[in-house]
């Protein structure tokens, strides 16, 4: 099921022969180079990628830093400047470097773009005045950047740290009036003594790196520190191995396939901008179509059986369950108008409202059964193990019922995120297309939820076979739709 | 109270010394951190004939940090907003430790002669600055005679 924990091991990191000394770090087998099938063509959620800790992050940056450095013969600190502000891509800082040193430095604000005028090395037998803290002092106890603007060290001193406590690290400017040279992180530390500055200081430039770093992300999860890397800036599944997160590699959002970054955002906007208009519908209890009774949801399934009356029916558009089996299910679908253009001003706003209220209903509503089929599993996990201490079966025996939850909430999830994907989607064969696969992926995962939340009764045969094909549900509509 | 940087009595003394024309900043008896400034409304501007106060306080880790400034007279202006404050870029993001009490009071001398509208701070004042000025100095002239004139 974990597929996606895979190291580089392909022909692909082999060209970019920069980092492959780092990729040894943490392979821990080293399986002979097969010529294999690609894996993207088997898996369209198939992604590279690994879980890094602090250090190991240190150590990618600061051979990146050591290789530019001895390339252009230019201090650490200096490289550390000029990769930041380029993307880290040392191949092209290596170029530009190579083409126009001079405008390169400028451009990453490493020196002045006048070269410093009369230097301001006018002292009186060598005392020098302190246009920060108005003294005069012997001129060691000055420094300046390459913009020659001297400064004495006390000042430099309380320059950093309020810039530090305000947050700012890699971009702290030079103190005198309109200048932009930027001081590089030997200059700051020379002039940081409290450890806990130096510690801020380090800690938010560590952060500041790792956000200009196409390659790396750190994990949203809540107080993690795992940046995660990969070399192919998708919209990819990464998960992370310390607390389970699973987030966008691209945008670092909530995963979102087979929708796009824009797109989800786009929604999401939307749906906390009309969050009244369709505060409305989340009701938990609706009435029974055939009894009227009412009936309060408390799964997951959204194939609901009426307790009074058994009749079978489908809780989001109220109709017979039985139709929702077959090719024609359409409960998916939204049906336009096709003659919308035509009506009233108002129509098309009464119109437009409907539409959205249509898919945001769904998108919401398979949210809240993920929610409740994760009490279901709570709930199985007691019954399984009361039947285990009262030597029904083994532990293994029942194991398959969790990963059957597991691959219910993974398929749900996707679907979830295929609302917001068909409401964006311009009308036409391809929208078509998507909605039947889209509907043929809701009708199997309401079987396999059917079928787990009675789990005892089911055979596992059956479950199994279940699980089977909403999977390739799932990866059938991901393959078609999921964009590269 | 602890002692007064060097820096600021240095500034000090020269702002009493060599004051800048049209602006008398002077330091409260009680904090000299705290400056009683005025402003006069410069010439050719709708603010001209005016008698601007302000209040300038240099915080603790000044000058690391911008002086904290504000009208206590009310005017009607595109980049200072009801409570006073001023949006000037050398008072944000753009303040370096090499500037003074006095560049910061000549700038925003200079804000009064050229409001800028397109970097707002007061935004219904700005709209009609820029949809119709002359409207907006009629109403600034007026501001200037009803509050910063005989008192
Ligand atoms: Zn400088
Ligand atoms: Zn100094
Ligand atoms: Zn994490
Ligand atoms: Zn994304
Ligand atoms: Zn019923
Ligand atoms: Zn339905």
């Amino acid at each position: 099921m974990e597929e996606s924990m895979t190291t580089s091991q392909g022909g692909e990191s082999d060209m970019e022969c920069s980092d492959n000394e780092f990729y040894d770090y943490y392979n821990s087998n080293d399986d002979i180079d097969i010529e294999q099938i690609d894996p993207r063509n088997i898996d369209p959620e198939y992604f590279e990628y690994n879980c890094l800790l602090e250090e190991q992050v240190d150590r990618l940056l600061n051979e990146t830093v050591e290789t530019l450095s001895n390339n252009l013969q230019i201090p650490p600190s200096l490289a550390k400047v000029l990769l930041h502000s380029n993307q880290w891509n040392i191949n092209e800082v290596t170029k530009k470097f190579n083409d126009n040193s001079t405008q390169t430095l400028i451009a990453a604000r490493i020196e002045p773009d006048a070269p410093p005028s009369s230097l301001l090395l006018t002292r009186l037998s060598s005392y020098v005045y302190c246009s920060v803290c108005a003294t005069l002092q012997h001129f060691e106890n000055f420094h300046n950047l390459s913009c020659a603007h001297m400064f004495c060290n006390e000042c430099w001193t309380m320059h950093f740290e309020v810039q530090i406590n305000q947050g700012i690290s890699t971009g702290i400017a030079c103190m005198a009036r309109d200048c932009i040279v930027l001081a590089p992180e030997d200059f700051v530390l020379k002039h940081l003594q409290r450890p806990n500055m130096r510690e801020k200081y380090q800690q938010f430039s560590f952060q500041d790196y790792v956000k200009s770093h196409p390659f790396l992300r750190f994990c949203p999860g809540p107080n993690c520190s795992i940046v995660v890397h990969s070399k192919d800036i998708k919209a990819k599944r990464a998960t992370c191995n310390q607390c389970k997160t699973i987030f966008c590699f691209k945008c670092g959002c909530d995963y979102h396939a087979p929708t796009d970054c824009h797109v989800i955002k786009k929604w999401l906007t939307k749906c906390a901008d009309d969050s009244e208009t369709a505060n409305y519908i989340s009701a938990h209890t609706k009435d029974c179509p055939k009894c009227h009774i009412c009936i309060e949801k408390n799964g997951g399934c959204n194939h609901m059986q009426c307790y009074n009356c058994k009749h079978d029916f489908c809780w989001m558009c109220l109709g017979d369950w039985k139709s929702h089996g077959s090719e024609y299910y359409e409960c998916s679908r939204y049906r336009e108008n096709p003659n919308i253009a035509h009506e009233s001003v108002h129509a098309q706003a009464r119109e437009a409202l409907k539409k959205y209220l249509h898919y945001y209903e769904r998108w919401e509503n398979h949210s809240k059964s993920l929610k409740l089929e994760e009490q279901t599993l709570e709930k199985l996990r007691s019954r399984i193990n009361q039947n285990v201490m009262s030597g029904l079966g083994t532990w293994i025996d029942w194991q398959y019922l969790f990963t059957a939850a597991n691959l219910l909430a993974k398929c749900r999830y996707t679907l979830q995120y295929t609302y917001p994907y068909a409401y964006y989607m311009e009308g036409g064969s391809r929208k078509e297309l998507f909605e039947y696969q889209q509907a043929q992926l809701e009708a199997e995962i309401e079987n396999l939820s059917w079928k787990i939340e009675r789990a005892e009764t089911t055979n596992r045969g059956d479950l199994e076979n279940q699980m089977d094909i909403a999977e390739k549900r799932r990866t059938t509509l991901l393959k078609d739709f999921l964009d590269e | 109270m602890a002692s007064l940087p060097r820096r600021i009595i240095k500034e000090t003394q020269r702002l009493m010394q060599e004051p800048v024309p049209g602006i008398s900043a002077v330091p409260d008896d009680s904090n000299a951190r705290y400056f009683h400034v005025i402003v006069t409304g410069p010439e050719d501007s709708p603010f001209e004939g005016g008698l601007f106060k302000l209040e300038l306080f240099l915080p603790e880790d000044y000058p690391m940090s911008a002086p904290k400034v504000r009208f206590i007279t009310k005017i009607y202006h595109p980049n200072i907003d009801r409570l006073g404050r001023i949006c000037l870029d050398i008072l944000k993001d753009k303040w370096s430790p090499a500037l003074q009490i006095r560049t910061v009071l000549l700038s925003i001398q200079a804000l009064l002669s050229a409001p800028n509208p397109d970097d707002p701070l007061a935004n219904d004042v700005a709209e009609l600055w820029k949809v119709n000025e002359s409207e907006a100095i009629r109403n600034a002239k007026e501001w200037t005679r009803r509050y910063a004139m005989d008192n």
